[in-house]
């Protein structure tokens, strides 16, 4: 399966329950190619506000990378060509056309990219997961932290006189976005509450029984019966 | 009759040195509070030579300019060692630093320490923790030769005999690491990324360089290798980690076990204020790989933490679990607590 290790259907970081993900299944009927306008923009303006981006990934140009939100039904390819960048949005892609994965949920990828969390941090939780090439990520990861991103000010930047309007709907958006994730939490919390009530106690059993083999082994341990 | 007890001497307040291997990990660091920031060019003049890290000639005049605005000093790790009869890229770094105005170049190789004192007499000389001076004559004889102001001492000595070392070699400086990853090994001595990439940390400027680093997803959890070997198998539950070779899991007398080290951070915020009594000039914060989140976090943290030390007050209880390598911490050589 290398070099990109990007399998169909396959999710090495499973998707939170959350917002994004309920909007990824809203998303399903809809074909990429009607998102790539939104890709193509977004790249554009990473070009001109950040072009210290492609500047460090230099020596990469032929290194595609696959960028897998896991709560949403499709990926994001980057080719970091210098001379012709693309970002394209694609349903799925065959592991030959990258040189590695990133897999993570699109909230994590944009705090990410914006460098609010820290991308080992990430990776040592679990929380982000990497396929093939880690030369080419890490590179990547250098890369776009070191712009200093804020998606909300570089987007306002490009719009002229519509940044006011823009910003007062991204923050109300955000916020909006803040209480669903805290309505859909409460959500989760009460449909698992029977199984994590089971699972405690399965615990405690565990714990239990740990100890008394514990005992046991000391006991056998000195001659005694085990 | 009570005889009175003197006054203790007021602490002096250490500087705060900071990682940044972007220019947006500068100005994270110093506006989360760092007295200095270290820096590194993109190439393997410095040991943390990895793929899209470090400053250009351009990025670091404007980090120079940016720090010294809000009165923060920017030092250059030019740290690695040349290679033989090819000293040209190093010689170029350090000029670059003197023209650029750089605080200070922290310097490991002895003959590239000669070439900056004797082409670079104004230039300010550290001497990088890679040189591995832990002693007072070893510390003597580069101050006394070169003119070297500071030195980052190995980690290998415990709180008290940072104290001895600093009573014996002062006017020079001491500077101490106080967070972040660990080289169990002697610095600038290890060979072991070496022996499994053919690419050497202190010439080329990566231990366990990204180019040979492989992670393999299983079912059973995660597989990280490095130069084919492979060093490390966490199972879903467990905090991953790098594949560096001293912090491989290894299979001995039929048990797998962190053979040298487990993966594990140095935090020194508990005992800070011993460290601050031993009299460190500088406190050094592990981690130009690293993105801006950590540096930040970092560097607030012990921002807070000598503050509330030379206030007088408790230090705080600051949770960095999250950030550190394998979720674990210890004060390592400084306490000794194997011992």
């Amino acid at each position: 399966m290398r070099p990109g290790q990007v399998r169909a259907n396959v999710k090495p970081v499973q998707p939170p329950f959350s917002p994004v993900l309920l909007l990824g299944m809203a998303l399903k009927p809809v074909r990429p190619a009607l998102l790539q306008p939104v890709f193509d923009g977004v790249l554009k303006m990473l070009r001109r506000r950040h072009p210290d981006i492609l500047d460090r990934m230099a020596d990469y140009a032929s290194k595609p990378v696959c960028i897998n939100p896991v709560d949403l039904p499709f990926v994001i390819l980057l080719d970091p060509n210098p001379d012709d960048p693309r970002l394209t949005v694609r349903r799925e892609i065959d592991p030959q056309e990258v040189a590695a994965t990133i897999h993570g949920p699109l909230e994590v990828l944009l705090a990410l990219a914006e460098g609010k969390v820290d991308g080992d941090a990430l990776f040592f939780t679990r929380r982000l997961v990497i396929e093939g090439d880690t030369e080419v990520v890490v590179a990547l990861r250098n890369a776009i932290d070191g712009a200093g991103i804020d998606l909300i000010n570089d987007i306002s930047a490009e719009l002229g006189p519509l940044a006011r309007p823009f910003r007062s709907c991204a923050s109300a958006a955000v916020d909006l976005l803040g209480r669903i994730q805290d309505d859909i939490e409460t959500l989760r919390t009460a449909l698992i509450a029977p199984a994590v009530k089971d699972s405690n106690a399965q615990n405690a059993r565990i714990t239990q029984l740990e100890a008394e083999l514990k005992t046991l082994r000391k006991a056998a341990r000195r001659g005694g019966v085990a | 009759m009570t005889t009175a007890q003197p006054a203790p001497a007021p602490l002096t307040r250490p500087e705060l040195v900071c990682p940044a291997g972007t220019p947006a990990a500068l100005k994270s660091a110093i506006d989360a509070g760092a007295d200095c920031v270290y820096v590194g060019f993109r190439d393997e003049t410095n040991a943390r030579n990895f793929p899209g890290l470090n400053f250009n000639r351009r990025e670091l005049a404007e980090g120079i300019e940016y720090a010294h605005g809000k009165g923060a000093k920017v030092l250059v790790a030019v740290n690695t060692f040349p290679r033989a009869g090819q000293p040209e890229i190093w010689h170029r770094a350090v000029a670059d630093c003197d023209e650029l105005k750089a605080d200070a170049v922290i310097l490991a190789d002895i003959g590239l320490i000669d070439h900056a004192a004797r082409h670079h007499p104004n230039l300010r000389l550290h001497l990088s923790v890679q040189a591995a001076a832990s002693n007072p004559d070893a510390i003597r004889f580069y101050a006394d030769r070169y003119g070297i102001k500071r030195v980052v001492l190995p980690r290998v000595l415990t709180v008290q005999e940072i104290a001895e070392v600093n009573a014996r070699i002062a006017p020079i400086e001491t500077e101490v690491f106080v967070f972040g990853g660990l080289c169990v090994m002697a610095e600038g001595r290890c060979a072991l990324s070496s022996y499994a990439t053919g690419q050497s940390p202190n010439i080329n400027g990566a231990c366990s360089p990204a180019s040979d680093v492989r992670y393999t997803e299983t079912n059973e959890g995660i597989t990280s290798e490095l130069g084919g070997f492979t060093i490390n198998k966490f199972a879903h539950t467990e905090p991953a980690g790098y594949p560096t070779l001293c912090k491989g899991r290894f299979i001995a007398n039929d048990k797998a076990s962190y053979l040298f080290e487990e993966p594990t951070s140095l935090n020194t915020l508990a005992i800070l204020p011993d460290l601050i009594r031993a009299g460190v000039t500088a406190f050094k914060i592990e981690g130009r790989q690293r993105g801006r989140a950590y540096v930040a976090a970092v560097v607030g943290a012990f921002r807070q933490g000598v503050d509330a030390v030379l206030a007088g007050k408790s230090l705080p209880d600051i949770d960095l679990d999250r950030i550190t390598e394998g979720g674990k911490q210890t004060t390592g050589a400084y306490e000794k607590a194997w011992r």
